[in-house]
């Protein structure tokens, strides 16, 4: 008795280095790996100028600067750049909405020939490298007068995204038909049965579909370079990038500002992290 | 959700004018006409920059410029180029003079020539001869010169001092030293860490990031002769252009070429602050630059001792070698006030423009009468105006800022990858020439 | 039931329109607009001119469209293999059955919803050779100090590294695809005696394989249109170079410099054209090869 129970200790402590221990070891390794660049971007921006150049470097500021961050925002017009990040990505998270929900239910709720070719597509467009259409659709935008607005940044999210309508007619293709099928019974119309009976029933995925708009919008840098001229126009992407340039702005400075850039996706991830998981993961399996 | 989607719509009616925007401002009221003027310069010229359209604007009730800083750079006019062609371009733009020719080709610029005649006709004579002649395209005239400036060795007194060289040597009154002597001077004064890694170095020549060791540089210091504009050729495989690529490759050589990059990458990285110059830090003892670095010296370490010579020689007594640059005031395409815009130009260029521009930055002047007003040049930035009588200057071509980039990497990959420079500058050649074959004859 | 079919193909391709319109507007257009441009001179300003095939013929001596090319394949063979693997070791790990596994899910993830124009500033300053963190790390375990971004040896590799904080995103895929594996299947092959590392090379990576061409694909054309990373880092400043020696002088970046500061509106749609043509073709050659150890069924 005595010895088996030792044994089994043994046993269970031996299983408890493997599953338990080592996994974790592994996985705090490889968070810190990840968060290094992120510890040096918030510790350099806490340095002072003299600090900055001390070598070999300071792994914590010996004095920390926080005068940085207000200087930073006060240095950059960073608040309207931040309102224009806000603007654009809501504007295209509006239109991935409103678009992609209608779409994605021509595709998935109603039987129609050549439906799914057309769907495969479109799902074949996500491979096509976007900068193909750069210089041609710069040209067409020149033509109708829509250089220096956000037009260019935001029509183009009211006509769907492939990867989009791909999230919610997955979803949509795991809800009965039952309901939709009674309500036709009844006489009701395809736009009566979306939006009574399935767009409630969406949300879940539309949730999904906003985020991801609004991300890729705030983090988008090749269009607004291209289309967007006046500096009360740029987003963050490219009002940082250019008050460097200009302003001889230190290297503390700018990693303030990095930071302030990235919080709000590290607030938004926080409060949706549910929808962010889901999304990845609708995608790719089962597709 | 339908609560979502009417938020959604309400949001895109209240932000309309915001996609709009941009698009145009309409002067019908009676206040001064507003024009719109784009330069890319930085701190601290932009704000003497800043200081002229104030008194401009103060100057005259008609008119009223509103300057706006872009992104770019000497030959980086993307944000332009985009904005002309979207139709809300500006109505004066600062252009990198040596750029002109290859930008009115292109249909960004519009022709002054009428309003130039119109308003004043002698107005070709009050500049330099070659700022002048940059300004023209195919015999017409696209710009009006701004300033211009000159390059020349500057150089720390106390680091030379401490690696046991008297800095005398290097003063200008004894007339330039020649590469050989610059040699030995850096070779002393540079040092290494644990890793081998420089932290302080003597003199890179062919720096770009924080000096001014361009092709052109070290092409005309050898004799060097970049075009042939009667043949309408350009001659990169010139004898002088061919050895001062020489030059640079062997200096490259002897100090190693990667660690000079990770020196530069270390001290110098991409998007610097102009406070954080390697030579401002002290941590490079000689740099090829131009005047405006009397005024980062003056502001930003005033106790740096230093001076500044001629760019050292290939052979003792040689004739010592600079080349000269600078910028232009353009309207671009699209502009509705060409006339008013050329009003603006006319002071900005002119005499009491570029007085200003001289006092506030030490660029020197193209505005010939300004040359000659010593109250204008004292102390070092006098060497500066002593220098352009025997400048150089880069061939006004039509195809100018694309030649300045070819050259700008077969430089980089002779001296980086050791690369034979007589086989990189015959495929800068091979790449220009043909650019350049459409816009033959050359007048 | 004819009536039915109508009714559904006329609503059907109603609630598709947008899509339908989308498409045609701002892609398939804009390809055949830029093939139309490919063959003529236009700088955007005044009508373009025709020019026959001048712009094909000057992708030949146009070396550094060839630099460009080369930089751009060389980054895309490193980042898709390297992506490929760190995405599946990071899902190994998030698949670790320990409690708390949410909180590093979380923490691997974020980096990649991160900006990338963000990430790049911040890469500078890390991988600065003698002021950044990763150096000074190099440094105290007496690995070689590397010039992460100046040493054109090793700059590609740089952003190929910096790309990795963004394995997150495909690696919650793979996670989900490791989930979908049943798991009698392991408890018959631990019977058999099979070790963890033989369970994982029998039966996890022949049932993830779909998820690998996913990857792939994906990868590569985000590889080919590799551009803010570059642009941010390198390509500002009088140095009208990219990177040291051009080494991170990418296809896009190229194709962006022709088209809006140099006005080649012309040249750069040959340009697009050669990408669009490339990029089809690696995607097909990826289909082809697939065939042959990319698995569909789950027994």
């Amino acid at each position: 008795m005595h010895t088996s129970s030792f044994t089994a200790n043994r046993v269970s402590a031996k299983r408890y280095v493997t599953t338990g221990i080592v996994p974790r070891v592994i996985l705090v390794l490889m968070c810190t790996l990840f968060a290094l660049p992120f510890y040096w971007m918030i510790v350099t921006s806490l340095k002072g100028s003299t600090e900055l150049t001390v070598f070999p470097p300071t792994l914590w500021p010996r004095d920390p600067v926080w005068r940085n961050y207000r200087d930073a925002v006060l240095f950059i017009p960073f608040l309207r750049f931040f309102m224009n990040s806000v603007i654009l990505a809501a504007g295209a998270t509006i239109g991935a909405v409103l678009s992609n929900s209608v779409i994605a239910y021509g595709f998935s709720r109603i039987p129609w020939k050549g439906r799914d070719i057309l769907f495969y597509i479109a799902i074949a467009t996500v491979f096509i490298p976007f900068p193909i259409t750069l210089v041609a659709l710069f040209d067409i935008f020149a033509r109708l007068g829509w250089i220096n607005t956000y037009l260019p940044l935001i029509v183009p999210a009211f006509f769907g995204n492939a990867f989009h309508m791909f999230l919610i007619r997955q979803f949509l293709m795991g809800i009965s038909h039952d309901l939709s099928d009674a309500a036709r019974i009844d006489g009701a119309g395809e736009l009566m049965i979306f939006s009574r009976i399935i767009l409630p029933l969406m949300k879940p995925a539309l949730a999904v579909v906003a985020i991801f708009a609004a991300v890729n919008a705030w983090n988008d840098f090749l269009s607004p370079l291209i289309y967007l001229q006046t500096q009360e126009l740029y987003p963050l992407s490219i009002g940082l990038q250019f008050f460097r340039a200009e302003h001889n702005i230190a290297f503390s400075l700018l990693m303030a500002a990095s930071t302030l850039v990235v919080i709000p996706i590290i607030v938004l991830f926080i409060f949706f992290q549910r929808y962010f998981v889901e999304g990845i993961t609708i995608g790719a399996i089962k597709g | 959700m339908k609560r979502v989607v009417s938020v959604g719509f309400v949001l895109m009616v209240a932000f309309t004018p915001v996609f709009a925007g941009g698009q145009g401002e309409a002067g019908a009221d009676d206040g001064p006409l507003e024009l719109t003027f784009w330069t890319s310069h930085t701190p601290p010229d932009s704000i003497t920059l800043a200081a002229m359209v104030d008194a401009y604007n103060a100057s005259q009730q008609a008119v009223r410029v509103e300057m706006v800083q872009v992104p770019g750079s000497e030959t980086d006019v993307a944000q332009l180029m985009t904005a002309v062609r979207g139709g809300t371009g500006p109505d004066i733009y600062m252009l990198d003079r040596f750029t002109v020719a290859q930008r009115a080709a292109a249909g960004v610029l519009e022709d002054l020539t009428e309003v130039m005649e119109a308003v004043d006709p002698a107005l070709p004579d009050a500049y330099i001869p070659y700022a002048w002649q940059e300004t023209q395209f195919q015999g017409r005239t696209y710009a009006l010169p701004f300033d211009t400036d000159a390059r020349v060795l500057y150089y720390n007194r106390r680091m030379i001092a401490e690696a046991g060289i008297d800095p005398a040597i290097l003063d200008s009154a004894n007339g330039p030293i020649t590469l050989e002597q610059a040699r030995e001077i850096a070779r002393a004064i540079d040092q290494t860490d644990a890793d081998g890694n420089y932290t302080q170095v003597g003199f890179i020549p062919y720096d770009i990031q924080f000096s001014q060791g361009w092709h052109y540089t070290w092409g005309f210091n050898f004799g060097g002769r970049f075009a042939d504009l009667d043949a309408g050729r350009v001659t990169p495989t010139d004898p002088g252009v061919v050895a001062g690529f020489e030059f640079v490759r062997d200096w490259a050589a002897d100090m190693d070429p990667q660690r000079v990059q990770t020196f530069i990458s270390t001290y110098a990285p991409p998007n610097t602050p102009t406070q954080q110059n390697a030579f401002l830090t002290e941590r490079v003892a000689m740099k090829v630059s131009g005047d405006w670095v009397l005024k980062w010296l003056e502001q930003f370490t005033p106790d740096l001792d230093y001076g500044v010579t001629y760019i050292p020689v290939p052979t003792s007594g040689a004739q010592p070698s600079t080349w000269a640059g600078g910028w232009a005031l353009v309207v671009p395409t699209g502009s509705d006030h060409v006339e008013e815009a050329f009003d603006f130009m006319r002071w900005f260029a002119g005499e009491p423009g570029q007085r200003m521009y001289t006092e506030g930055t030490a660029h020197l002047p193209t505005y010939a009468q300004l040359m000659n007003d010593d109250a204008l040049f004292d102390g070092d930035h006098e060497f500066f105006r002593a220098s352009l009588a025997f400048a150089s200057s880069r061939p006004p071509l039509p195809v100018g800022a694309l030649y300045w980039d070819a050259l700008t990497r077969a430089f980089s990959s002779v001296t980086l990858q050791q690369e034979d420079p007589a086989t990189v500058l015959q495929q800068v050649y091979d790449e220009v020439q043909p650019q350049l074959d459409q816009f033959l004859p050359l007048q | 039931m004819g009536i039915i079919r109508g009714r559904n193909l006329r609503n059907g391709l109603l609630f598709v329109s947008p899509w339908i319109f989308g498409f045609i507007a701002f892609q398939v257009y804009p390809i055949f607009y830029s093939l139309r441009l490919s063959f003529t001179r236009y700088s955007g300003f005044g009508p373009p001119t025709p020019i026959g095939l001048d712009n094909f013929r000057r992708l030949f001596s146009d070396p550094l469209l060839w630099k460009a090319a080369y930089n751009t394949l060389y980054y895309t063979a490193l980042a898709v293999p390297i992506g490929v693997v760190v995405a599946i070791v990071l899902a190994l790990a998030m698949n670790q059955k320990v409690r708390e596994v949410a909180v590093y899910r979380a923490l691997l993830y974020v980096p990649s919803i991160l900006p990338i124009f963000a990430l790049s500033f911040v890469w500078v300053v890390f991988s600065n050779p003698r002021y950044g963190l990763l150096n000074h790390l190099s440094r105290l375990v007496g690995l070689p100090v590397i010039d992460w971004i100046g040493d054109p040896r090793w700059s590609k590799l740089s952003l190929v590294l910096l790309a990795q904080l963004g394995a997150g995103g495909p690696a919650l895929i793979f996670l989900a695809g490791l989930r979908a594996i049943p798991t009698e299947l392991f408890e018959s092959a631990e019977i058999d005696g099979a070790g963890p590392i033989r369970r994982f090379f029998r039966i996890t990576l022949p049932l993830i394989t779909p998820v690998i061409l996913y990857d792939i694909i994906l990868g590569l054309s985000l590889g080919l249109q590799v551009f803010t990373q570059a642009y941010v880092i390198a390509s500002t400043g009088p140095n009208t170079m990219v990177g040291p020696d051009n080494s991170l002088m990418f296809y896009v970046l190229y194709v962006y410099r022709n088209a809006f500061q140099f006005s080649q509106m012309g040249y750069a749609s040959a340009l697009v054209w050669v990408l669009f043509m490339v990029s089809l073709a690696l995607a097909l050659i990826v289909f082809r090869w697939a065939k042959s150890w990319v698995h569909y069924e789950i027994e």
